[in-house]
């Protein structure tokens, strides 16, 4: 315990973390400083111990069963070893959490408001309730909720995301704390919301000179959003230091693995690949002129959801053309009707107008015989592949699932064929006998790929196929896509919300909101030179892809 | 292009892949479980097999001896041996919880099954019915029945089993559109499915566990609601020695002969105790 | 709800008024619907019992008028066949049944000769006074052991904890009512047995009662607190610097309340269907007395209205619960527009 608090002395100081359940140790030989007013990001992908090491500081795995050795200072006091009454003073006024997902961080029973004074109650300074609720409106109104009357009326249910977590934020610093600790503040929200978010944490962190512990699995924003990084792994350190120092020269090789992966970082990751496909029947420009315009055409397609609170347009007139052995994107927010498009494209939802046609051949959903034979020649590609593969199956059944279902060829033959499809995906035979349950995410994903690509299809339909996956996995599993359609000449549909991807795969895309098309063309020269403002406020959301030019463009238009 | 470029890809790959390493070991509860169903198995199927006496004949001047290392269990009022009475009573107490049991699944999981995978009219109708067997009390339901079909205890298991078919009926269904709505259910449609095929390949095999699950605690609740049934006079009239009956017949005598009412009320415990640890067994294992 | 309403008002800006009118009429739509069908089901449960009771081999009215020792007369087993129809197929006399009842005539009692309803009704006070103790302790011995799982460490105790609920369930209450009886009353001489309806016997009773229905709150009450830990406000709330009391009591106990009521209204058949062998244990003249005698008279027309009696109280608990559920969750209530 280190004496009297001095200006020199860090916000926090963690030494010799170690985090174990029972045998297995998560956290390993951890330290790290955060000094006062700044921000450290810890950057790791799923399962390297970062959202733990939060939890430590933050004193919450005692009840977990947790065993943790080592320790950390807050202020110049240490906390590891504070018994719980001691430590619960500190909690909220010194150390404040931002949680990763909003939508289930806050008491779904009771109102915001209700729960905002509990917050306040425990700040010594608000002794009336008059001086609560004044605590409370300046902190709804600090996060930019311009009505906290109605927020503070509301249960957290009847608000979106973003306006969540602007609670939640505005929860964490009621009693001013001088550390907050966010883990993933961003993950759950749009790119869009996440900007406004992350921008929001920077102007309360230069008001208040709050210092935050930043979790993140995402490199580019840690490299916008921090002064110092440490890179985990498995638990472990990898690299740690000044955010500049560590992304521009990068010491160990995960981490270079790490940034080699992030798409936003390198568009041309796949370039060579793609230059590849030249010679395919499909890509040539002369097939086009041959009669042939596309493989998938979209003409003014029109749906309108009716619920209980009104009709909610999903598309309006929406049209796009695919060309064959290419990769169209379909780029939107949540509720843009991305998806939408991807399912009616399948026949799993009727249109209200407009017509979907499939080499020339139209789609209707009405009619089984023609949507089987369709099918065929067209697959879809989950987002999710945790729900997607049934999980009483083994993943030969899973695989051989759809020749079996078309009769195609002998046993020998399906075997032959399924052997091809999981090589393709670069998956070992000796996966063939396990469940889903015993896979990863990434190989998981790879083997509903290898069962889309069993009938030999001439289309995929990609909704999502790396959202739920770590950078790295997604990774490799774009590489696979990319190559599978240098060889096969496939075409894409890909449905995605990241133009990072985006930019690294497609060759042209549409961008939708709410159901309607604001900007179409080829990707390249879209994302280089965005004409549309909505198209320029995503660019600009996505860290260091957009720089600050996009930012200049989005002060004058907003 | 070698596929070893992509493993660095997946560091978690072995960290995510519990289930991959050979069999856990089983926990000591369970296996004691076992091991009490198992004993009891070997009671119905060979009761002479652990005593030899006669449960039926008594000896007069043994009667009320209390438990000891001739009467492991004690005597009743005829001087009968009250260890081979349960020994003997086993099989009729096991037989008639596994037909109320039979029942309660083949009947109630159709009606489940057809309102959820059906729906519209047919879920409309047939969950009316199961509103209106889960209104009925279950035991005074079995009392009804057995009241109509005549007091024996074939009657009383076949009270018991209609008596559990609402609760078979709503798992079922819940199970079936939980299942139904989930996104591999629209993969497999995707690939070329037909409703049957669908039903019967993925929508059913993910929906039984829950059911066995609940098929095995049922089991323990119907030895209890059979043995209620014969405690009020039910079931097979004495010298029958249905569980039950033996408490029925014990409470007369529980000022001075205790052992009667607690050997037998005793034995229903831990035989049901041990079924449902078995049940949750069941559906702890189910999300491995 | 005081719990639920400091926020609404304590901005000084109220809610504008008029969805909350849409809201409420359809609530009304959803109360009025849930009403119906609730009615229906009673209905139904009349018509089922009534037809298995009609399986019964040989007719339990035709032979209880004709055995001897009743001694009715000609003339009044001439009015008694006339008033049941019972020349007539089954499916009018259930319609002339049923007529009767909606018109609150249950008929008369075959062994004694009173009215049903008399019979019922005098019976009835002693069961609900021993079903809703019952029902008190449950909830509470419930509460007890879900605020232990929660508090208690993981290890042996806590794990004992979560073990209780299944042992009370798995084990008959005729023994439990016995052994209370023989230790408590006969041994140790809390209560007496000689009067089943003193306040002694009848908390004893109620216990009796009240174990194997606490196991089945227990259950779902211990499970839902373990779900609303595992959810992230509760973290959040004690990283706010709240007391764990605090944090047990507002974020994971009121949250875990919802399933916790349904179920209480389900274990209502429990307690009617467990008053039968409560009763007899005990001696008590309540309900479940009134049963077995009907059983074991073949006593139809008391048997019939004591059987859809219970169900009734079980519907409409039932709908009570179901109407009150929104105000324990938001999340049920009618959507407000302009949110």
């Amino acid at each position: 315990m280190t004496s009297r608090p001095s200006s020199e002395e860090p916000l926090l100081t963690v030494e010799h973390l170690h985090v174990a359940y029972g045998r297995s140790e998560v956290v390993r030989d951890v330290s790290f400083t955060v000094p006062r007013g700044s921000t450290l990001a810890l950057i790791g992908e799923s399962g390297s111990g970062k959202s733990t090491i939060a939890r430590a500081v933050l004193r919450l795995l005692d009840r977990r069963g947790a065993h943790v050795r080592g320790s950390i200072t807050l202020r110049g006091r240490a906390i590891h070893d504070l018994p719980e009454p001691a430590l619960r003073p500190l909690r909220g006024r010194v150390l404040g959490f931002v949680p990763q997902d909003p939508g289930s961080s806050l008491n779904p029973v009771r109102t915001i408001g209700s729960q905002a004074l509990e917050a306040a109650a425990l700040v010594p300074e608000a002794s009336t309730r008059a001086a609560r609720e004044d605590l409370v409106r300046d902190a709804l109104e600090r996060v930019g909720l311009s009505d906290p009357g109605r927020i503070a009326a509301a249960y957290p249910h009847q608000l979106s995301g973003g306006q969540l977590q602007r609670v939640l934020i505005a929860l964490a610093i009621i009693p001013r704390p001088a550390l907050l600790v966010a883990d993933e503040p961003t993950s759950a929200l749009d790119v869009t919301v996440q900007k406004q978010i992350l921008d929001l944490l920077a102007s309360l962190q230069a008001e208040l000179g709050i210092g935050l512990l930043l979790i993140t699995h995402d490199l580019a924003l840690a490299a916008e959003r921090s002064q110092q990084v440490v890179v985990l792994s498995g638990g472990s350190i990898q690299e740690a230091g000044p955010t500049a120092q560590v992304f521009e020269r990068p010491h160990s090789d995960y981490t270079r693995r790490l940034q080699a992966d992030v798409p936003g970082l390198h568009p041309d990751r796949f370039a060579a690949l793609r230059a590849g496909r030249g010679d395919t029947a499909g890509g040539s420009p002369g097939d086009a002129a041959a009669g042939s315009p596309a493989r998938l055409e979209a003409d003014r397609i029109t749906r309108t959801f009716r619920t209980a609170g009104g009709d909610v347009p999903a598309l309006r007139e929406v049209s796009f053309a695919v060309r064959r052995g290419t990769t169209h994107a379909l780029v939107g927010e949540s509720g843009s009707g991305k998806t939408t498009a991807a399912r009616a494209l399948m026949g799993l939802e009727p249109l209200d107008s407009g017509r979907l046609r499939v080499d020339g051949r139209a789609i209707d959903p009405g009619d089984r015989r023609s949507l089987r034979s369709l099918r065929r020649d067209l697959q879809l590609v989950h987002q999710n592949p945790f729900t997607s593969l049934d999980p009483r199956f083994r993943v030969g059944r899973i695989v051989r699932e759809p020749l079996d279902l078309y009769g195609v060829g002998s046993a020998a033959e399906r075997r032959e064929r399924v052997r091809w499809a999981l090589d393709a995906v670069r998956l070992g035979e000796d996966l063939l006998g396990r469940r889903p349950t015993a896979l990863s995410g990434g190989q998981r994903q790879r083997v509903a790929i290898a069962r889309a690509l069993v009938l030999r299809p001439e289309v995929l339909v990609l909704d999502e196929p790396t959202s739920a996956l770590d950078v790295s996995v997604q990774a490799g599993i774009l590489e696979v896509l990319a190559t599978l359609q240098r060889d096969l000449g496939l075409t894409y549909l890909f449905i995605s919300h990241d133009l990072g991807v985006v930019r690294q795969i497609a060759d042209t895309l549409t961008v939708l909101r709410r159901g309607e098309v604001v900007e179409e063309g080829e990707a390249a020269r879209v994302l280089a030179a965005p004409q549309h403002e909505y198209t320029q406020r995503l660019l600009s959301s996505v860290p260091a892809l957009g720089g600050r030019r996009d930012e200049d463009i989005l002060e004058a238009t907003a | 292009m070698s596929a070893a470029v992509l493993t660095t890809g997946e560091p978690t790959a072995a960290a995510e892949a519990p289930s991959a390493s050979p069999r856990r070991r089983l926990p000591l509860t369970v296996v004691l479980a076992l091991l009490v169903l198992a004993l009891v198995l070997a009671f119905s199927l060979v009761p002479g097999l652990l005593t030899r006496s006669d449960p039926a004949a008594g000896i007069p001047a043994a009667k009320f001896t209390a438990p000891g290392t001739q009467y492991l269990l004690g005597t009743d009022h005829l001087g009968r041996d009250l260890l081979s009475r349960i020994v003997h009573g086993s099989a009729s107490s096991m037989t008639s919880a596994l037909v109320a049991v039979a029942i309660g699944v083949i009947v109630g999981g159709a009606i489940g099954l057809v309102a959820g995978y059906a729906g519209g009219w047919a879920d409309a109708v047939l969950g009316r019915l199961v509103d209106v067997l889960l209104a009925i009390p279950s035991f005074l339901l079995a009392v009804v029945v057995v009241t109509a079909l005549g007091y024996d205890t074939r009657n009383a298991a076949i009270a018991t089993g209609v008596s559990a078919v609402a609760v078979f009926a709503r798992l079922m269904r819940a199970e079936v559109l939980r299942v139904r709505t989930s996104v591999f259910i629209e993969a497999a449609r995707l690939n070329g499915g037909s409703g049957g095929y669908v039903l019967v390949r993925h929508v059913l095999p993910n929906a039984v566990r829950p059911v066995l699950s609940l098929a095995v605690l049922q089991f323990g609740l119907a030895i209890l609601t059979i043995a209620g049934l014969a405690f009020l006079g039910y079931g097979d009239p004495p010298p029958a020695s249905d569980w039950g009956l033996l408490v029925a017949d014990g409470r007369e005598h529980l000022l001075h002969a205790p052992w009667l009412v607690l050997a037998p009320g005793l034995t229903i415990a831990i035989v049901v105790l041990s079924v449902s640890r078995l049940s949750r067994f069941i559906d702890t294992e189910r999300n491995r | 709800m005081s719990t639920t309403s400091p926020g609404a008002g304590a901005l000084g800006l109220a809610v504008t008024r008029s969805p909350l009118t849409a809201a409420r009429s359809r609530y009304a739509g959803f109360a009025l619907r849930r009403l119906a069908q609730a009615v229906l089901v009673i209905l139904l449960a009349y018509v089922l019992v009534f037809l298995v009771l009609a399986a019964i081999p040989g007719d339990p009215v035709s032979a209880q008028l004709d055995n001897p020792e009743a001694g009715y007369t000609e003339a009044e087993k001439a009015r008694i066949r006339s008033f049941y129809g019972l020349d007539k197929p089954v499916l009018v006399q259930l319609a002339l049944a049923l007529g009767r009842a909606l018109h609150g005539d249950l008929g008369i009692s075959l062994s004694t000769s009173a009215s049903v309803s008399s019979t019922i009704g005098e019976a009835l006070p002693s069961t609900l006074a021993l079903a809703s103790s019952a029902l008190v302790l449950a909830v509470l011995i419930a509460l007890a052991l879900g605020f232990a799982s929660q508090r208690l460490p993981e290890g042996r105790p806590n794990a004992l904890v979560r073990t209780l609920p299944t042992v009370f369930l798995s084990t008959p209450n005729f023994l439990i009512g016995l052994v209370l009886i023989q230790v408590l009353a006969v041994q140790l001489g809390l209560f007496s047995i000689i009067e089943p309806e003193s306040a002694g016997a009848t908390l004893f009773a109620a216990l009796t009662l009240a174990i194997p229905v606490s196991a089945q709150i227990a259950q779902v009450l211990i499970t839902a607190l373990d779900t609303t830990a595992s959810l992230d406000h509760t973290e959040v709330a004690l990283s706010r610097g709240l007391t764990p009391l605090r944090v047990f009591a507002r974020h994971l106990l009121r949250p875990s309340l919802l399933p916790t009521v349904t179920v209480c209204g389900l274990v209502v058949g429990e307690l009617l269907g467990g008053s039968l062998i409560t009763e007899t244990i005990f001696g008590r003249a309540g309900l479940g007395t009134v049963v077995q005698k009907a059983v074991s008279s073949q006593d139809v027309p008391v048997l019939q209205a004591a059987v859809v009696l219970s169900a009734a109280v079980f519907v409409l608990v039932n709908l009570v619960i179901d109407l009150v559920l929104p105000a324990l969750d938001p999340r049920l209530r009618p959507i407000q527009e302009a949110s």
